[in-house]
């Protein structure tokens, strides 16, 4: 027997507001806080029409002070709230690292877990759509070093909404990084009701043979596109992860994945150095080292900031580049 | 300064003679150059220089031989400051033509090669030395056919699949038309000549080319001291009374006895200093066939010893001598030596002396055969015994004189009995 779900068709966008208003009608300390969230409704509407349902008390617009907002935050999630932080761009993130990284990760383990931190930090991320410089950071990996902080990164409406939620459900603290160029890129059937996707959990979103490609955010429209296009022209079948979660990463996934193909190819536009693609390698070369048929490679955006517009998709890993790296891998 | 000990080379070795230096004092040596030929009871060994440097001095010669722990030689390390005194009083530029620093590529060349040599880079993805190992396949044996010489998968069940073929083309090495003979026509294999069989070697040229020797053969009756053996173990059944003694035993007992007549084959030819030197006891060697190679126990005094004691001391050196536990000592002092070859099937033989003894006889397999005695025709177990002598120290009729009264004992064990102490 089966249960009927009523569902919507959701951009990405509106099923982060509508996890949002879901936690917020459930729960009267779940507050919202950032530049513009309130009347505005945010820089992305992603929290469109909140303040008007919730008041202002609980959809708070800050002063331009990111320190500030996650500051507070941490304050009112020491105290029994659950604050979703705004960023108005991952980029402008940087003013309050020192608040995420010398307080909101540390306390559960100052206080010896007297204190939590259950507190998300929404920030919209990422490059390809035209924004100008430090806009379109993909700095994710500055964040997965930070022990005591889980970064989640949703690629499409349906994992938005349920990560959303699973992450204010979190008793510490989420950096929700939120990929721009996937905002309203497509709908998705999206559940009206509360669901959660599980963090740390990545998603096996097409079944192959031959390689495994892992992505996140964006990237994974790029792999799957590739992987369609490479299965066509060359019969090469791929199995396609989207890990969802980078920090902690689904280890189970990866390894499964890479030790049934032997071969992997990691996707990312981030730059290259340090970022979480390595630990991918690491990960894999822990788990399922004697399964490699090939090196595994990686394509990421190059070691430069984001360049300006003009140039950007020069930055962006895209399906070509993608697909020679499979050829490359395959046919090491 | 380096010292070079002769150590422990082989099971409880205690002390070496040394044969030969392949060094003199001045030459410059690299790592792992043989340095000086030892050569103890059980192996003749080579000591490589531990270290690159120069040779100083050697404290010890040539015949000598040295107990574990001695300096043999003092070798100056590579690159180690001479001390004030010693610096050499030679102007710079001749110093910069003394052979040490242009030793120096020479070596860090061989410390390639040989790092090369040892480790093989097998050039395989991981997954491919999984599917090797899970098939029980030496990588290394491979023949890569993908990028570089890199192993692929497809080599590897190529490999299981089609059996040997791969190997040859890799030991092979060359690009040159495979030759299509089999594999069994074109295997060679190599023995490591050295060790035991490098010694064994040394020692019969040694033997062969300073001694000339003659054999003789006769055949001896072997009838009455079967009967006496047969009777011993029928009063003895249990062998509790240690009464089943072995043919050896008698064998020796009865070559003890002629010896004693004939000392001239229980001697050692001094040539340096011109005199033969008749040995007083006699220590019967007992040529044995261990796994590793011919080894020779001696058993000690057997003018002293019943031939029970005889029988009991033989068994455990033989004993030992195949399960390599003879001590140096069990294999020191022979005077005269046997080789009890009938148990294996020979009929005769000429054998080489164990240097620097005098003699040395072989025992061959007995058969019964009809045998004309007192104009008639009986079957008597017949031996072959092969007698070999030093013709520099005896000649052939005191050799064969010396045969028959062997003969005599081993025919007449009644006559033996008279004669023992």
């Amino acid at each position: 027997m089966s249960t009927a779900v009523k569902t919507q068709k959701l951009t990405m966008v509106q099923a982060i507001t509508d996890a949002m208003a879901t936690m917020m009608r459930e729960h009267d300390n779940v507050l919202v806080l950032g530049e513009d969230v309130g009347r505005n409704g945010g820089v992305f509407r992603a929290t469109d029409g909140l303040q008007a349902e919730f008041g202002e008390k609980r959809v708070i617009d800050t002063p331009l002070a990111e320190s500030g907002i996650i500051g507070t935050s941490i304050g009112l999630a020491m105290n029994g709230f659950r604050p979703i932080a705004e960023m108005q761009f991952f980029g402008f993130i940087y003013p309050a690292f020192n608040q995420i990284m010398t307080h909101a990760s540390r306390i559960r383990s100052r206080t010896l877990g007297h204190f939590t931190v259950p507190m998300v930090i929404r920030a919209p991320f990422g490059a390809g759509v035209r924004a100008p410089e430090i806009h379109s950071d993909s700095v994710e990996a500055l964040f997965t070093h930070m022990p005591g902080i889980k970064v989640v990164v949703p690629s499409n409406a349906y994992d938005a909404k349920g990560l959303l939620i699973a992450s204010i459900e979190d008793s510490d603290p989420v950096l929700f990084l939120e990929p721009m160029r996937c905002y309203r890129s497509h709908k998705l059937e999206v559940p009206e009701e509360k669901y959660t996707v599980e963090i740390g959990k990545g998603a096996r979103l097409q079944e192959g043979e031959d390689i495994t490609l892992i992505a996140w955010g964006a990237m994974v429209d790029v792999v799957k596109k590739a992987a369609k296009e490479i299965e066509q022209a060359e019969g090469i079948t791929c199995d396609v992860l989207d890990l969802r979660t980078l920090y902690p990463l689904d280890r189970d996934l990866i390894s499964e994945s890479v030790q049934k193909t032997g071969r992997g190819v990691i996707v990312h536009e981030a730059p290259g150095t340090g970022g979480v693609g390595n630990d991918v390698v690491s990960l894999i070369n822990d788990t399922s080292f004697l399964h490699l048929r090939s090196p595994i490679k990686r394509v990421t955006g190059h070691d430069t900031p984001v360049p300006m517009f003009a140039i950007e998709d020069h930055y962006l890993p895209d399906a070509e580049r993608v697909k020679q790296a499979i050829v490359d891998t395959v046919r090491f | 300064m380096i010292e070079v000990k002769l150590h422990d080379i082989g099971e409880g070795i205690t002390e070496g003679e040394i044969t030969h230096f392949h060094v003199s004092p001045g030459d410059v040596v690299k790592i792992d150059q043989p340095l000086v030929e030892v050569q103890t009871d059980k192996v003749t060994a080579e000591l490589p220089s531990p270290v690159a440097g120069t040779v100083k001095e050697i404290k010890a010669s040539e015949g000598e031989v040295v107990t574990v722990g001695t300096t043999i030689i003092l070798i100056e390390k590579e690159g180690s400051v001479p001390t004030q005194d010693k610096m050499p009083e030679e102007p710079l530029q001749e110093k910069q033509e003394k052979p040490v620093p242009a030793a120096q590529p020479e070596r860090s060349m061989s410390a390639v090669q040989s790092m090369t040599r040892l480790t093989r880079r097998v050039l395989a993805a991981p997954y491919t030395r999984k599917i090797a190992r899970e098939n029980n396949v030496d990588i290394e044996q491979i023949n890569g056919s993908g990028p570089a010489g890199r192993v692929t998968e497809e080599d590897v069940y190529q490999f299981i699949n089609g059996g040997q073929e791969q190997v040859e083309k890799k030991q092979e090495g060359s690009s040159e038309t495979p030759v299509s003979i089999t594999k069994a026509a074109v295997e060679t294999k190599e023995i490591p000549f050295k060790g035991r069989r490098k010694q064994i070697a040394q020692k019969m040229t040694q033997s062969l080319y300073t001694i000339p020797h003659v054999s003789h053969f006769d055949e001896v009756d072997l009838t009455n001291l079967l009967d006496l053996k047969k009777s011993l173990k029928t009063a003895d059944p249990d062998g509790s009374k240690g009464m089943n003694v072995s043919l050896a035993a008698f064998f020796v007992k009865a070559l003890q006895l002629a010896l004693r007549d004939y000392p001239i084959f229980n001697a050692k030819l001094d040539e340096e200093n011109e005199v033969i030197r008749l040995e007083g006891e006699v220590n019967m060697g007992i040529a044995t066939d261990a796994d590793d190679g011919l080894i020779v126990p001696v058993v000690k005094n057997v003018e002293q010893k019943s031939i029970s004691t005889i029988n009991s001391e033989m068994k455990e050196l033989i004993n030992k001598a195949k399960t390599n536990k003879l001590k140096p000592s069990e294999m020191k002092g022979g005077t005269f030596t046997i080789s009890n070859v009938g148990p294996l099937g020979s009929t005769g033989a000429t054998p080489i002396i164990n240097h620097p003894e005098v003699g040395l006889m072989a025992f061959h397999k007995t058969k019964k055969m009809p045998v004309v005695i007192n104009d008639e025709i009986v079957i008597r177990s017949i031996m072959n015994v092969s007698m070999t002598f030093d013709h520099r120290v005896a000649d052939g009729a005191t050799a064969v004189a010396f045969t028959n009264r062997f003969m005599h004992y081993i025919e007449n064990p009644a006559a033996m009995t008279l004669e023992l102490i």
